[in-house]
């Protein structure tokens, strides 16, 4: 189709010193085909200007007519609702940022204009998950009669030190709280676990320790895993739980009284810190999973609250 | 990831990945080839593999790791920081294949200088605990203990922290090592404690490298090694563990850490499993002990005791003997309910090193066999057979009989001894007993006093009884009486009665008086035995004659004692008649044989000192014996030649006529033997009994000494009388042959008396000869067809001989034949009989007559 209907205008959008600056690569799901394909969007943070400029390219001896050019930075909350019977998507803008670049006219060479967002405020994080997705672009706009020309660039953007305002209680202390629980199945299994804190940033180390106080079972290996639930929507909530760590700590059976030390180290992961926001929720969840021999699974999970931090 | 299905399919498995490895490495993809190593790691997941199969893979995998490993050191800084490689390997998902890289990586880590070592080593052993599948959790730390060890091995700054990383190490891989005994179903029970055994030297390895790391810092050994080993040693309670532990620990460290620690080692034996053999502990331990003796130069107590010192030993625990006395009396209150099977060995063993170390300490070894006699006493029943060989081994320890002085002396002075031998089966006594008398008795050992004599009777008792069987008829004699005297009849040789007897022989005094009364004790003793004493009183009696020679030497040597020792002979004497009374007594018709030779030597003896009297009274006994007992007509004949042959030596029996009376009844006794040839023999020996002929010994000569006694005309009688009964004698054959004899005793007496006092003259011998002759010639004609037999070149030869028994001499067999009735053989073979024998008579006085003048005159 686009052979035939081949867009009069190429345009082009370079953001200022886009090639230095810091990119994420982030799988790419829309690709069927290749797991390992992934697309590499320049980072920004909260308050970072924007600016770049816009090539409006026309094809040589081509004239151009246009209502006039508009840039915009916008964010969107991506809701797809998996419904029973019909799938929906919502779409929410909380961000739109516009500038007009360029009058009505007739574009006859190709022209670049500067723009600049100056400051924006970018209230979530970049977020891509089975049913959400967060995302900001820039958007160029020649408008026409006909159908407008549009043309998108996404950009990532990255939210530091945005601990959870949900959790009161850990923000009034520094030190951080060891979590410690205490849990069993009535005269076959008893144990402690202690992580040393709850709140970790994202390059953090989890380090804690199990202490087996009863065992009956026959356990054959013992895992931890990292769940990130994503909820959405209004009641009924939509979850959708992604694992996103396994980490097999324990092979073998322990006895009374033996103490299996966890250390987890997050840094290599791709993680997603908690976003509480109106749209959507992203908490992760630390599970503890004792497999048997007879391949039943007993696990415990327990919220950890993961934030990104600069370093 | 998963494991491969079968062990072969791992190998190659492992094979392949390691060669993708060594090629990434080649080309510099570390990321890639920590990959391939963590898909061969997995190898080691599988849950179904054999300690034996797994030991497999896992060489493979540690080879595979090393070059890993040396990869990585050559490339640390220069590619990649071994810090953060440390950290990055931990991201792999799987637990086993991550503690191997981690493993792997720290500890190549460690060997560059600027490592944080401790944090490293820390940060290994405790992730390790992640591993909680006994077989994998412990190779996984034996492969931490192998990585670790050259580290810990030249970093010697820090002793105490290395000795403790092993320390734990090595209480997880026990701990994971007795687990391993739990698992899987019960009816494997068996197959898994072999498997164990299997990987023994897995948790013993890390014992051995303790014990390189010491070296000689004892004070490290007390205070940071041996408490917290034997700590876990006795809490794992494992009788597989405990064993094989405490073994190790005995060998492996030095022989004077295990003198320091005794105590600390013997009373961690006290709080084991039940079901462990403690005495295979203690006795390794003993061995190892002993053998530090032996492995010291100079191994006097000195020294030794000195070197001690020089370890900050103390004295008291020098005294092992003491320790392990005090260890036993605690094991005792602690472990009453040890079985004597048990505790044997374990006595043993202490006995062992007793000996060794105090060699000349009876009193230890009097205190440990009263130890378990009073065990024995306690165990209230009678032990049981089976366990023979273990007391049989406790009381004959090796090291008490290798010395048979000692072995004596144990015996003389540990009262217990005696006491647990008696608690025995008789059995079990029998060969013991018997094993020490032929020790005592092969070493020239002398008893001398009753004490002493009085506790190896007492040891031998159950010998001295006898067999349990012989008191079984006794007590029911009446029913068995006559069983009882066939089987007196019987001689078999009975060795330990043999050995009994030789008691007897190797007792010694120095004083004839003592030395008498230890044969009297002896006599004593033996009497208990009934009817044994038919083999052992013999050799008592042998020794009182031996006493009353000694006497009369002692008594010519010193005529002042003269009077008193001539007391003491005749004591002396009296003793032997007791004896022999009580044979005679107890023992029956069975041995009057033997009673007869012994009164009969005896009285020789009493002759021999001059003492008539008491010569005559044995004789007379010897008499009584022959008239009321010798029964068989073969032993009187043998028992009148016996008399004859004592009686023409005798010198002092001549006041009274004593000698006379002897003589003639004698002679009398036989003439009235049963048979012909009996009665002619007997009496013609007994004509010597008049016909005294010179001792050397007793200064006698012929021709110088005048007052022989010598009775020409009676010896004549006699010959005369003998010649009558041959005459009388119905067969041929032993008539002449009787006749033959009669001319050769004719000739003696022809030689050695005169004419007139012999009275056997020419005219007689001529006469004697020529009745034979005519004899033969009438013998002559019974022969059958002589001229219809073949010649035989070959033929069979007979013999009379002096007694009457006829010898066979067969040309096909080497051996002769001896038998006491006429063989039955064909007349033309006796015949040869008498007439070889006169004619070899003949040619001898034919030969006589060239040196004698006299001999010509027989006629021919």
């Amino acid at each position: 189709m686009s052979l035939f209907f081949k867009s009069p205008i190429d345009i082009e959008i370079l953001f200022d010193g886009e090639e230095s600056r810091k990119h994420v690569e982030i799988p790419n799901t829309t690709s069927s085909s290749a797991r390992t394909l992934k697309d590499r969007y320049p980072l920004y943070e909260d308050g970072e200007s924007l600016s770049g400029i816009v090539t409006l390219r026309v094809k040589e001896g081509r004239k151009v007519e246009h209502l006039g050019v508009k840039v915009s930075l916008i964010g969107t909350v991506d809701i797809s609702k998996s419904g029973t019977e019909y799938k929906k998507r919502s779409v929410d803008n909380f961000l739109c940022l516009s500038a007009d670049l360029c009058p009505q006219g007739e574009l006859v060479h190709s022209q670049s204009f500067p723009f600049s967002f100056k400051d924006v405020e970018k209230r979530y994080e970049s977020y891509k998950g089975k049913n959400v997705e967060v995302m900001y672009y820039l958007k160029v706009t020649v408008l026409r009669k006909s159908t407008d020309i549009v043309k998108l660039k996404r950009f990532w953007c990255y939210l530091y030190n945005s601990i959870p305002a949900t959790h009161t209680a850990a923000t009034s202390t520094d030190e951080p709280k060891p979590v410690k629980l205490d849990i069993g199945i009535e005269n076959c299994l008893h144990i402690e676990f202690e992580y040393s804190k709850s709140r970790y940033t994202l390059k953090d180390v989890i380090v804690g320790r199990i202490y087996f106080l009863l065992t009956r079972l026959k356990v054959k290996h013992m895992e931890l895993s990292l769940i990130t639930r994503e909820t959405c929507g209004l009641e009924p909530n939509q979850l959708s739980d992604s694992t996103s760590i396994r980490y097999e700590i324990m092979d073998g059976s322990p006895v009374k009284g033996e103490t299996i030390p966890i250390r987890l180290f997050l840094g290599g992961y791709d993680l997603v810190p908690n976003v509480t926001s109106n749209y959507f929720n992203i908490r992760n969840y630390l599970s503890l999973v004792i497999i048997d021999e007879d391949g039943r699974r007993y696990f415990k999970q327990t919220e950890i609250i993961l934030y990104r931090t600069r370093i | 990831m998963s494991y491969a299905e079968t062990i072969e399919d791992a190998i190659g498995n492992i094979k392949q990945q390691t060669v993708l490895m060594q090629r990434c490495l080649s080309q510099g993809k570390l990321m890639d080839a920590l990959k391939h190593t963590s898909i061969m790691l997995t190898e080691l997941r599988n849950p179904a593999l054999s300690p034996k199969q797994y030991y497999e893979l896992y060489i493979m995998a540690y080879d595979s790791l090393s070059i890993l490993s040396n990869y990585l050191v050559e490339s640390h800084p220069k590619r990649h920081h071994l810090a953060d490689l440390y950290e990055l390997v931990q991201y792999a998902g799987n637990i086993l294949p991550r503690l191997y890289l981690m493993i792997t990586v720290g500890s190549s880590y460690l060997q560059s200088p600027d490592a944080p070592r401790e944090e490293i080593l820390k940060d290994m052993i405790e992730m390790c605990r992640g591993v909680q599948n006994p077989i994998r959790g412990l190779f996984l730390r034996y492969y931490l203990s192998q990585r670790t060890k050259q580290f810990l091995e030249t970093d010697a700054q820090d002793k105490k922290f290395c000795v403790n990383f092993i320390i734990t190490n090595f209480i997880e891989m026990n701990k994971l090592w007795v687990r391993l005994q739990h698992q899987g179903p019960l009816r494997e029970r068996e197959q898994r404690t072999r498997e164990r055994k299997e990987l023994q030297i897995l948790i013993g390895a890390n014992l051995v490298r303790l014990s390189q790391i010491v070296e000689n810092d004892f004070a490290l050994y007390t205070d940071e090694i041996l408490p917290l080993v034997l700590e876990q040693v006795i809490q794992c309670r494992d009788v597989v563990s405990q064993e094989y532990l405490l073994d190790v620990i005995c060998q492996v460290f030095p022989d004077e850490f295990h003198l320091g620690t005794l105590s600390e080692l013997l009373n961690a034996t006290l709080k084991l499993n039940p079901e462990v053999s403690i005495n295979k502990v203690v006795l390794t331990l003993v061995d190892r002990l002993n053998g530090y003796l032996d492995r010291q130069e100079n191994a006097d107590e000195q020294s030794i005791s000195e070197k001690l010192k020089t370890l900050k030993i103390s004295d008291e625990s020098c005294n092992l003997f003491l320790v392990f006395w005090k260890y036993l009396t605690k094991l005792n209150e602690e472990r009453p309910d040890l079985s004597l099977q048990e505790l044997a060995p374990l006595i043993q063993g202490v006995l062992k090193l007793s000996l060794r170390w105090y060699p000349a300490n009876i009193k230890n070894v009097d205190v440990l066999y009263n130890f378990m006699l009073e065990k024995c006493k306690d165990y209230g029943k009678p032990i049981p057979e089976d366990w023979n060989y273990l007391f049989q081994d406790l009381l004959l320890v090796q090291d008490i009989i290798y010395d048979p002085n000692f072995l004596y002396t144990v015996i003389t002075q540990c009262h217990s001894y005696q006491k647990l031998l008696s608690l025995q089966s008789v059995g079990l006594q029998k060969e013991v007993v018997k094993n020490i008398l032929e020790l005592i008795s092969q070493a020239e050992i002398r008893i001398t006093s009753k004490d002493e004599l009085e506790k190896v009777l007492l040891i031998c008792e159950s010998v001295i009884k006898g067999s349990p069987t012989s008191t079984e008829t006794s007590t029911s004699n009446l029913m068995l009486d006559n069983e009882d005297d066939l089987d007196s009849e019987d001689w078999v040789i009975q060795s330990d009665q043999e050995k009994l007897a030789k008691i007897s022989h190797i007792c010694y005094n120095k004083s004839i008086d003592v030395h008498a009364e230890l044969l009297l004790s002896c006599k004593n003793w033996f009497y208990r035995g009934g009817k044994n004493i038919k083999y052992t009183y013999p050799a008592i009696i042998c020794n009182f004659w031996r006493l009353i020679r000694k006497c009369n030497l002692k008594a010519r040597r010193k005529p002042k004692l003269a009077k008193k020792l001539s007391a003491m002979t005749k004591q002396l004497f009296k003793y032997v008649s007791r004896c022999i009374n009580d044979m005679f007594n107890v023992c029956g018709n069975g041995c009057s044989d033997l009673i007869y030779k012994l009164n009969l030597q005896t009285a020789s003896l009493a002759d021999q000192l001059t003492l008539g009297e008491i010569a005559y009274d044995f004789f007379s006994q010897a008499f009584t014996i022959f008239e009321e007992s010798l029964s068989d007509s073969r032993t009187q004949f043998q028992a009148i030649v016996n008399m004859a042959q004592i009686l023409q030596k005798t010198r002092f029996l001549y006041e009274e006529s004593y000698y006379d009376t002897l003589i003639t009844r004698c002679t009398l006794h036989g003439s009235k033997l049963l048979k012909k040839q009996d009665q002619c023999r007997a009496v013609y020996v007994c004509s010597h009994l008049w016909w005294a002929t010179e001792i050397s010994l007793l200064g006698e000569e012929e021709g110088i000494t005048e007052n022989f006694f010598r009775e020409g005309k009676r010896v004549l009688e006699c010959l005369q009388r003998s010649l009558r009964v041959a005459d009388s004698i119905m067969d041929n054959v032993q008539s002449c042959e009787l006749m033959v004899e009669i001319l050769n005793r004719c000739c003696y007496y022809f030689i050695h008396g005169d004419e007139n006092a012999t009275h056997v003259g020419v005219k007689y011998i001529n006469g004697l000869i020529e009745l034979i002759e005519t004899n033969l010639k009438s013998l002559k004609m019974e022969e059958s067809g002589t001229d219809a037999e073949p010649i035989q070149t070959s033929r069979e030869h007979y013999y009379i001989g002096i007694d009457g028994s006829y010898i066979h001499q067969s040309p096909i067999n080497s051996v002769s034949a001896v038998s006491t009735k006429p063989p039955t053989a064909k007349i033309n073979d006796l015949i040869p009989v008498p007439t070889e024998h006169f004619e070899r008579t003949l040619k001898y006085i034919t030969e006589q007559g060239e040196v004698d003048g006299r001999f010509k005159a027989l006629i021919m």
